[in-house]
Parts: C-alpha cells; sequence; structure tokens
C-alpha cells in the first residue's frame, strides 16, 4: 500500500511531522540562552518549515550603528534576510556579512530526514585580519574610526571552535528532539492502545449482548413449547380419564373385582399424569407471565386447614404428627385462594414425602413484615418499605438438604438427589413452580435447612388490607 | 511503505515480532550496536521500569543508494506480553515485512506457536494479507541448553515456506543475516508490486549489494 505523505502515515512510521511538535520552545531557549550567556555567540533556532523556534541575541553597537544609516540598514536587512532561508544540505554553511562578521547555520537531522536548522552569529572568526573595505564602503559618511571600534567588540571566536561548539549545540538540540519525540509517541501509543482496547471491549460486548437475546429469545421459544405441548397432552389425557370414569361406574356393564382393580390403576396414574401436565402447563405459563392471578383477602387459618385435611391421610399412613400453629392476630393474605393454596400445598406435600415414619409436620402463620426492593445499609431509607405481611411457614423433621445445594432448589427441573426421584417421585417442578407463583404475588420465599434435622420453608406474602 | 518522489526518499517499515522474552528488543539493540552511526540512528526504547517493552522499540537505519535514492529503514519490535495485543496491532499497521523471533527452547515451542498465530490474526486485522507480506523466521538464543537440534532446523526450514535463520541475539550473532534477508525479501515483493526498479533505476540485485556492502564489515565483527 503506498501512502502519501500524511501526518496519520507519518505517525504511523515513528516520524517527526514538524520540529514544533516534539521539540518544546522553552527548552530550546533555555539551551540557547546558557549557549550565550557561556560563549557570547547569538543563536536562532529554525523549524523546516521555517518558524523561529528561538531567538537568543543581543544587538550588536556595530549593528545598531549600520542601521542608522539608510544603506546600512538595508543591506543589513538583506543579509539577515539570506541567512534566515539558507538551508544547508548534510554540512554546515559559513554565511559572511559585509562588515567582516560570519553567520554558521548547521542543519538539523532526525532519522535521516532535515528538521530544521540553527544559525549561530553574527561573529568575527579570530582569524580575521581587521575589517573588510565593504564596511566602510556603506554609503552615507561611515566614520571608519566609530566603524571601527565598534567592529572591536565584537564576538570573536577561532573557526575551528565554533564548529566545535555549533557541533555540540546540535548535539544538544537533536536529543532534546529525540527526548521530545520519545515522549510524543510514548503519549500517542498510549491514546491509540486505550482507543484499541475501548473498540475491541465494545465489539465484545456488542457480541454478547446478541448471545444475550438469542438465549433469552430460545427461552421464551422453550416456554411456549413447553405450554402447548402440556395443553395437548392434557385433551387426549382428559378422555381417558372420562372414560375410566365411565367404566368404572359401571357405564358399560358391571365389572369384575380384578376389571375394577386395574382400572382404579389406571386412573390413580392418569390423575398423576395430569398432575404433571398441569405443573409444565402452569409453569409454561408464569415463565410467560401470563398467569392471571385472582386477589382476594384470604384466611390464614382457613387455608392452612384445608392443607392439613388434603395431606391428612398420607400424614396417617407413615405416622407422622401434623401440627397447625396460627398466631393471634394473623392477618389475612392478599392473594389468589387457589394459587396460594397450591403453594402450601406443594411444600406440604414434600415435607411429607421427606419425612420419615414418626417425624412431625408443622404449619404456621403469624404476622410479618415484608422488605421491598432496595439493598439493605447505604440509602435504605430511600429504597426499602416495609409492607405488612402474613409469613407461612413448614417446617419438617426430614432428611434436610445440603447446605451446597439449597441455592438451586427453586431451579426447574432441578432435583437435590437425582435419587429421590425413583424414591418419592416427582419431577423437580415443584419448588420452581411455588417460587414463580410467589414472586408472582410480589412475596419472598427462603429456605433453611440442616441436614439430616430437616427444612423450613419461609413464605412471606402481602397481608389483605384491614378493611378487605 | 511510503515514498516521497520530490526528496526520492522511500521509507520501509519492518517489524520485529514474536513471543514474549524471545529477543525482539535484543535484535534492534545488538543491529544498534553493530551498525555504523551514519547509517543507524538512535535506539529508541518504550519500556517499562523491568525493562519489559511498553509500546515498542523503533531503530532507524538510513541507506544513501548511489543512484540518490535514500532509504529510510523502520525497524519496529513489539511488546511480547499478551496483555498488549492492541498496541501489537498498532504498531503492525503498514508494515512491509516481518522478522518472526521464535525462542528455540522446546519449552517455548507453544508460545511460539500461539503468537505466530496471533501474528496472523493481527496482519488480518489490519487489513494486510498474511500470504503475501514477506515473513521470516529467526531462531533465537541458539546457544542455551534444550534448544532444538540444528539439525532438527534443517528439516524444519525444509518444510517451511519462510526462510529460517539462527541467532544469538544477545551477542549478535545472526542478527544481521536475518535483518538483510528480511530487507532481500521485503525489497522483492515492492518492487513487485510497485516496480521500485522502473520508478528509481536500481535492480533488487544491485540494491542488496549496497546494502550488505554497508551491513558486511558489521556483521563479521558479531561472529568473531
Amino acid at each position: 500500500m503506498m501512502h502519501d505523505e500524511t501526518s496519520a502515515g507519518d505517525i504511523l512510521m515513528g516520524d517527526v511531522v514538524r520540529l514544533e511538535d516534539v521539540l518544546s520552545r522553552d527548552s530550546v531557549t533555555s539551551v540557547s540562552k546558557s549557549f550565550f550567556s557561556l560563549f557570547g555567540l547569538p543563536v536562532r533556532v529554525i523549524s523546516h518549515e521555517g518558524d523561529l523556534l528561538a531567538d537568543v541575541h543581543r544587538d550588536q553597537p556595530l549593528c545598531s550603528y549600520l542601521n542608522t544609516l539608510a544603506d546600512g540598514a538595508h543591506r543589513c536587512a538583506a543579509t539577515v534576510s539570506t541567512v534566515r532561508d539558507l538551508e544547508p544540505n548534510g554540512e554546515p554553511i559559513v554565511h559572511p556579512c559585509f562588515t567582516g562578521a560570519v553567520y554558521r547555520v548547521v542543519p538539523l537531522v532526525y532519522q535521516g530526514r532535515p528538521i530544521g536548522r540553527f544559525l549561530v552569529g553574527p561573529y568575527v572568526p579570530s582569524e580575521a585580519n581587521g575589517p573588510p573595505a565593504s564596511l566602510t564602503s556603506v554609503e552615507g559618511a561611515v566614520d571608519p574610526n566609530t566603524a571601527r571600534g565598534h567592529y572591536d567588540r565584537m564576538p570573536r571566536v577561532r573557526e575551528e571552535i565554533a564548529e566545535q561548539l555549533c557541533d555540540h549545540l546540535k548535539g544538544v538540540i537533536e536529543l532534546l528532539v529525540f527526548s521530545g519525540h520519545r515522549a510524543q509517541l510514548a503519549s500517542t501509543m498510549q491514546v491509540a492502545s486505550v482507543r484499541e482496547n475501548y473498540r475491541e471491549l465494545a465489539e465484545k460486548n456488542e457480541a454478547l449482548k446478541d448471545s444475550y437475546e438469542e438465549l433469552k429469545q430460545l427461552d421464551k421459544l422453550k416456554s411456549t413449547f413447553l405450554a402447548t405441548v402440556s395443553h395437548e397432552l392434557r385433551t387426549p389425557l382428559t378422555s381417558i380419564i372420562g372414560y375410566t370414569e365411565m367404566l368404572e361406574s359401571g357405564a358399560a356393564g358391571a365389572l369384575n373385582g380384578g376389571q375394577t382393580e386395574f382400572l382404579q390403576t389406571i386412573r390413580g396414574k392418569a390423575d398423576e399424569l395430569l398432575g404433571l401436565i398441569s405443573s409444565l402447563l402452569d409453569l409454561g405459563r408464569l415463565e410467560a407471565k401470563d398467569l392471571e392471578l385472582h386477589h382476594e383477602a384470604v384466611d390464614a387459618r382457613a387455608l392452612l386447614s384445608a392443607i392439613g385435611s388434603t395431606i391428612v391421610p398420607a400424614v396417617n399412613r407413615r405416622n407422622i404428627t401434623l401440627d397447625i400453629q396460627v398466631a393471634e392476630g394473623t392477618p389475612k393474605v392478599w392473594g389468589d385462594a387457589v394459587r396460594l393454596r397450591q403453594i402450601l400445598l406443594n411444600l406440604a406435600d414434600n415435607a411429607v414425602k421427606f419425612t420419615a415414619e414418626g417425624g412431625t409436620v408443622t404449619l404456621s402463620a403469624r404476622e410479618g413484615e415484608l422488605e421491598l426492593g432496595g439493598p439493605s445499609g447505604l440509602g435504605a431509607a430511600l429504597f426499602a418499605s416495609a409492607r405488612p405481611a402474613v409469613v407461612l411457614t413448614v417446617r419438617d423433621t426430614g432428611i434436610g438438604i445440603e447446605e451446597s445445594k439449597l441455592a438451586r432448589v427453586f431451579d426447574a427441573f432441578y432435583q437435590v438427589d437425582g435419587g429421590t426421584t425413583r424414591a418419592h417421585g416427582g419431577a423437580g417442578l415443584g419448588l420452581s413452580i411455588v417460587k414463580q407463583l410467589v414472586d408472582g404475588h410480589e412475596g419472598t420465599i427462603e429456605v433453611a435447612s440442616t441436614l439430616g434435622q430437616g427444612t423450613l420453608f419461609t413464605v412471606a406474602l402481602p397481608a389483605a388490607d384491614d378493611d378487605a | 511503505m511510503q515514498v516521497d518522489f520530490a526528496a526520492k526518499e522511500l521509507t520501509v517499515k519492518l517489524v520485529y515480532y514474536g513471543p514474549a522474552l524471545s529477543g525482539k528488543t535484543s535484535n534492534l539493540r545488538a543491529i544498534h550496536w553493530l551498525g555504523t552511526s551514519s547509517t543507524c540512528g538512535e535506539l529508541m526504547t518504550l519500556e517499562t521500569q523491568n525493562d519489559r517493552t511498553l509500546f515498542f522499540d523503533m531503530l532507524p537505519i538510513s541507506i544513501a543508494s548511489r543512484s540518490g535514492l535514500k532509504i529510510r529503514l523502520k525497524l519496529f519490535t513489539v511488546p511480547g506480553q499478551v496483555m498488549h495485543d492492541a498496541t501489537r496491532r498498532l504498531v503492525l499497521q503498514a508494515a512491509d515485512g516481518v522478522a518472526f523471533i521464535a525462542d528455540s527452547q522446546r519449552s517455548e515451542a507453544d508460545a511460539n506457536r500461539e503468537s505466530f498465530l496471533n501474528l496472523k490474526k493481527n496482519l488480518e486485522e489490519n487489513g494486510i494479507d498474511p500470504e503475501r507480506i514477506p515473513i521470516i523466521i529467526q531462531f533465537n538464543k541458539r546457544d542455551l541448553d534444550d534448544v532444538r537440534t540444528d539439525e532438527e532446523l534443517a528439516a524444519i526450514a525444509k518444510q517451511s515456506r519462510e526462510t529460517i535463520y539462527k541467532a544469538v541475539a544477545t551477542r549478535g550473532y545472526g542478527v544481521m543475516q536475518t535483518l538483510t534477508g528480511l530487507i532481500r525479501e521485503t525489497w522483492t515483493k515492492l518492487d513487485e508490486e510497485h516496480g521500485l526498479e522502473e520508478k528509481f533505476g536500481i535492480s533488487p540485485l544491485r540494491f542488496m549489494n549496497e546494502i550488505e556492502s554497508q551491513l558486511k564489515h558489521d556483521a563479521r565483527r558479531a561472529e568473531r
């Protein structure tokens, strides 16, 4: 790829674009000042573009005197202008002035390219034998004695020394350019690297966002699929159950004992399947956030009693003690009666399922508070608002849950121990549905457990207003 | 490559790439030490306190051809540490040729491979076709123990598309051969693409003779 000489290209190549960019006027002026004060030689530093970057000199009496004469001023200006425009190519140029003084023009080169020059002078070479005739040939009555007097007071230096001094100054200025360039490249690279890193990160973020959106879409698709499939499964199952019931009731003729027993088994298993499918449908709807809740004030005592009577057969079969405790002044729950029953029945069923014979299952209700939104600590006053709540708990003395697995018990299809599915049944959907239902009621659910001693589920749900 | 027809000046960018601590900076230091001051400029290093390259090192080399053409070679190193990928990509912009400095130690084989893949990726991201840019490979640190043997390298070289060089950069051995090899391949490529011989009247052969005559004496100094 061919590049034109653009600044961007120069930076890519690590070149100095302009002397001014890398050489600070202050530092080159202070170097020139110290050169002037040490050797009495005036210094001017000029960039390749012709800008004056440093100018350290004192008007020489000879020059001031000649400038009072029209011809002298004219010749002086011509000399200065010629000297300033001289561009030495490689080697320094020594340019004479009509006064017998000289200027030395030294090129500044950096990385093989001319970047500017500096002028040293006017000074009189010590080798000179007095002023040249051109000094007194200025038109307008030059006083030879005055001119000679001023000439003798010009700075003097041997050409050999002048050359060495200029070499030294050249080295110093080129070193300043080098450091300035180094600093410039470092800062340019710093900014460019940050920008490049930012660009890269922004691209990655964009890609992450895309894949997140994709996953969300997939998740939605999964929920829709779940709902559709459940619905399609339920329709034929309802027919199976219906016809089984009809057979059982003798609608198609009397049955013998064996047939009745088989039909009961079919009914039982079909009901189990229907329960599972309903759970899937619920989960699908809950995840799609289109489950409608019909809020009303629900009495906690009545709720727990109803749950109690539902699980009594299982409790009695396993010789488990069922304890129901409702504290005085427990307010009513603001929620959907059917769904509240589903929440508690699920938890109570689990409690019974995982409690060994002779254990205890306790259902309780009391008044409490719900912390809504916001973190505790800083600014809690602004974020948190406590709301009256009903706290419902289900405690068992069962096998308990390992601490490391507690965090996942509310995930769909998660089973604390894969083996429990076979031992206790269930698809691992119950707690996931419970969690979603509690969330739907703007409540909270927590679980605490000690392995081998039992588990406690605490559900806090908004209390109904007194007048509800 | 930058071309300034008015000044008859040509600037070529050569980049030393490779895994961390493979000796990229050492190569430039050796070239700077071996090169004559009229040819080599100051070596600029932008490094951290513990001598690890932060942004890059740069060594300018100026060669005045007898044809009047001025050639400026800009030698850059990239920072080898993995975290400086963005900087590597920036330094690689507009590169005309790449010297890949590999570490000969067997234990570094993976690092070499990873860095080479990174080079390919960064070339592509800069719009440079890795198949077309001149790349040469230097196996550095030949003086260490447990390195790939010369026989192994000879076998590798037979199969390799890139020319293989051997070096001990800290002692200057092999660095000039690597550099002249890289210049030769880069110049040949640029000549093919831009017709340098036609434009500047300098043939690749004559150009390389001039370059080598300026670097030859110094190369001998390293081998002694």
